[in-house]
């Protein structure tokens, strides 16, 4: 049941981002996540422009979202995602360093499907990103195409 | 013919009161206005407008009791002459009634005509009455009840010698009294009686015109009073004004401090949110990486490095980990201080029970021998409770891991109306009672991290969320002898 979509990491701490890979590379998942490093960045992926203008399109199996970058920040693509209709069906998890209450309320309240803390402790930190690539990645199932062009 | 004077009913004289001078104007204070005189700066706002009421009410006080009297005056005026008018008219129906009765007495002796005689009789008849109405009518004036007596006697001597001539002539006929009938018996008496009358008419006439200008005057002096009074009402109403414009003033310049610093007290906060919120996320992250890449790199190369190196790398970890807790207690102590608290009812005894409970499963078995009194019903927000009882029973625990009969000890008291204490007693390590005053500071410890885990963050929230609770924290304790931990908590629910 693997599929070929891709993973969306959306991290502008490139430590952050190597260690994710790091982690999700113990499960060979590692290969299919596209990291971006910016806000602005996940947009112009999701909506095939910019430097991503050539990529096949589709919507990526999962976004991972920081909540904290640089020119356009989480809540902000989280917002873009949820409010456009072939975008919405995109499971987002939102992954990040804050346990802020105010941030966990507006994940939700926009429309996020999973909120993780990252945990300071690399091997807690490996086994949540494992389990999440895996769980997004491997074991959910993506909404079917039909849904976008359909809603 | 004088039936109009018969008709007129008897004035009873009333006590005439105080028809003494005209009262004292009222004192004329008039009020400061303008900048406030130092004894009265140090009044507060309820003084200063009692006392301006205060001469407000005085004024109209003073005002209405002199305009009061200075009307009695002109009323009472207005009765004695009305008394007087009554007097006059009676003197002259009087007047008339005695020439009547004396020249129908002279017609009788020259005539012999009974019917000359009803004006005579009727006046003998009715001198009684008259004599009543008169003293009623005269008042109290000695110089007029002088004039009054006397004028009785001369009518009563006129009328008597009319009626000595009456008698002869009808006894002894015309004859006797003929010298008697042209010039009348009493000619000189009547003359003197006229004369009388007019004195008194005169004296009652003065007494009139006294009291029209003493009516006048009086009058004069009430206009001008009360136009006093109202200028002086509303001198005092402006200073009242002026006073209660004053502190409405100051006090808007208060109100606009307080405001101003309010909206600096929230500028602060939302700063401080936002530093503790880049602390929650920017300081991870490092650490985060620290472990990371050492965990990385003892995975990468753990096989060719030696003890020591892969000591080395277990420290970096292990301190990372341990700087990620200290911040993570902080980012709660912050938390503490700036989440809203719930209002609701804390049952004691129910949150310790679950906190034993919870505590339980991390005791490993360790038998604890625990007492647990009756605790109250306290307002307050239950979750804090609940992190205040985990740390103060988890300390607890902590310290008497190293006892063979740990004891562990809750009650409550209630040392004063409103307020419960409660405490937590253990046979534990104890402490110093000199370093009492750390106990409950933001990472401060009594104990090196060797002897018992622990950041030194949860008494601090302990004391915090107390704090926030309107009550009190303290501690007693002594080396080796164990420690007892003190916290006040209001029985009311208090206004944030």
């Amino acid at each position: 049941m693997t599929t070929v979509k891709p993973i969306v990491l959306a991290e502008d701490n490139p430590r952050d981002a190597e260690l994710a890979l790091a982690a999700m590379e113990e499960h060979h998942i590692a290969d299919k996540v596209v990291v971006c490093h910016d806000g602005a960045e996940v947009l112009d992926y999701l909506y095939c422009r910019g430097p991503y203008k050539s990529r096949e399109c589709g919507n990526p199996v999962v976004v991972f979202l920081d909540l904290k970058m640089p020119k356009v920040d989480g809540i902000e693509v989280l917002r873009t995602i949820k409010n456009d209709a072939n975008l919405k069906p995109i499971p987002v998890v939102m992954l990040t360093s804050s346990r802020e209450e105010r941030d966990l309320a507006q994940s939700y309240a926009l429309g996020a499907n999973a909120y993780v803390v990252k945990p300071v402790e690399f091997q807690q930190f490996i086994s949540a990103v494992k389990e999440l690539g895996v769980f997004w990645g491997v074991i959910n199932e993506p909404p079917p195409e039909g849904t976008e062009s359909a809603a | 013919m004088d039936s109009a004077t018969q008709e007129r009913p008897p004035h009873t004289p009333v006590a005439a009161p105080l028809a003494g001078p005209v009262p004292a104007a009222p004192p004329d204070r008039t009020p400061r206005t303008g900048r406030l005189p130092d004894w009265l700066s140090g009044w507060s706002i309820e003084q200063r407008v009692l006392a301006g009421f205060g001469l407000v009410f005085a004024g109209i006080l003073v005002i209405s009791v002199v305009s009061y009297r200075n009307t009695s005056v002109v009323v009472e005026n207005s009765r004695l002459d009305s008394r007087s008018h009554d007097l006059i008219q009676l003197l002259g129906s009087i007047q008339e009634a005695l020439v009547a009765a004396e020249s129908g007495h002279r017609r009788y002796l020259v005539t012999g005509d009974e019917s000359y005689l009803k004006a005579h009789q009727a006046l003998a008849e009715q001198m009684p009455e008259y004599t009543r109405y008169l003293h009623a009518l005269v008042g109290g004036e000695t110089e007029q009840q002088e004039r009054l007596t006397r004028l009785e006697s001369l009518i009563k001597q006129q009328l008597d010698i009319e009626a000595d001539a009456i008698k002869r002539r009808t006894e002894l006929g015309a004859e006797a009294v003929r010298h008697l009938a042209l010039p009348g018996v009493a000619k000189r008496e009547l003359d003197t009686i006229h004369h009388l009358i007019g004195d008194l008419e005169n004296r009652e006439r003065q007494s009139a015109r006294a009291r029209v200008l003493e009516s006048a005057s009086s009058t004069r002096n009430t206009i001008a009073l009360l136009g006093l009074g109202a200028l002086l009402q509303l001198v005092l109403l402006g200073s009242v004004y002026y006073l209660i414009h004053h502190d409405i003033t100051a006090r808007r310049r208060v109100a606009a401090e307080l405001r101003r610093q309010g909206e600096l007290l929230q500028a602060a906060n939302k700063e401080l949110e936002a530093f503790s919120y880049s602390v929650s996320h920017d300081l991870r992250a490092p650490l985060r990486h620290i472990d990371g890449y050492a965990a990385l790199l003892a995975k990468t190369a753990g096989e060719s490095l030696n003890d020591k190196a892969q000591r080395y790398l277990q420290t970096i970890s292990d301190s990372a980990k341990q700087m990620g807790q200290l911040i993570d207690d902080l980012l709660v102590f912050s938390r503490m201080g700036r989440q809203e608290m719930l209002r609701s009812t804390v049952n004691l005894n129910q949150l310790v029970k679950t906190v034993i409970h919870d505590l339980r499963l991390d005791l490993q078995g360790k038998a604890i021998s625990w007492t647990i009194g009756s605790l109250p019903e306290v307002p307050g927000d239950p979750a804090m409770l609940r992190q205040v009882f985990m740390n103060l029973l988890s300390n607890a625990v902590k310290f008497t891991a190293t006892r063979p009969e740990p004891r562990i000890e809750i009650g409550a008291t209630q040392e004063a109306p409103g307020e419960v204490t409660v405490f937590v007693r253990d046979n534990g390590v104890g402490f110093d009672m000199q370093y009492v005053n750390k106990l409950f500071g933001v990472f401060q410890r009594l104990h090196r991290n060797d002897e018992f885990e622990g950041t030194g963050i949860g008494l601090a929230n302990v004391r915090r969320i107390i704090h926030r609770h309107g009550g009190r924290t303290w501690a007693e304790g002594a080396i080796d002898r164990g420690a007892t931990f003190y916290l006040s908590l209001p029985m009311k629910r208090i206004a944030s």
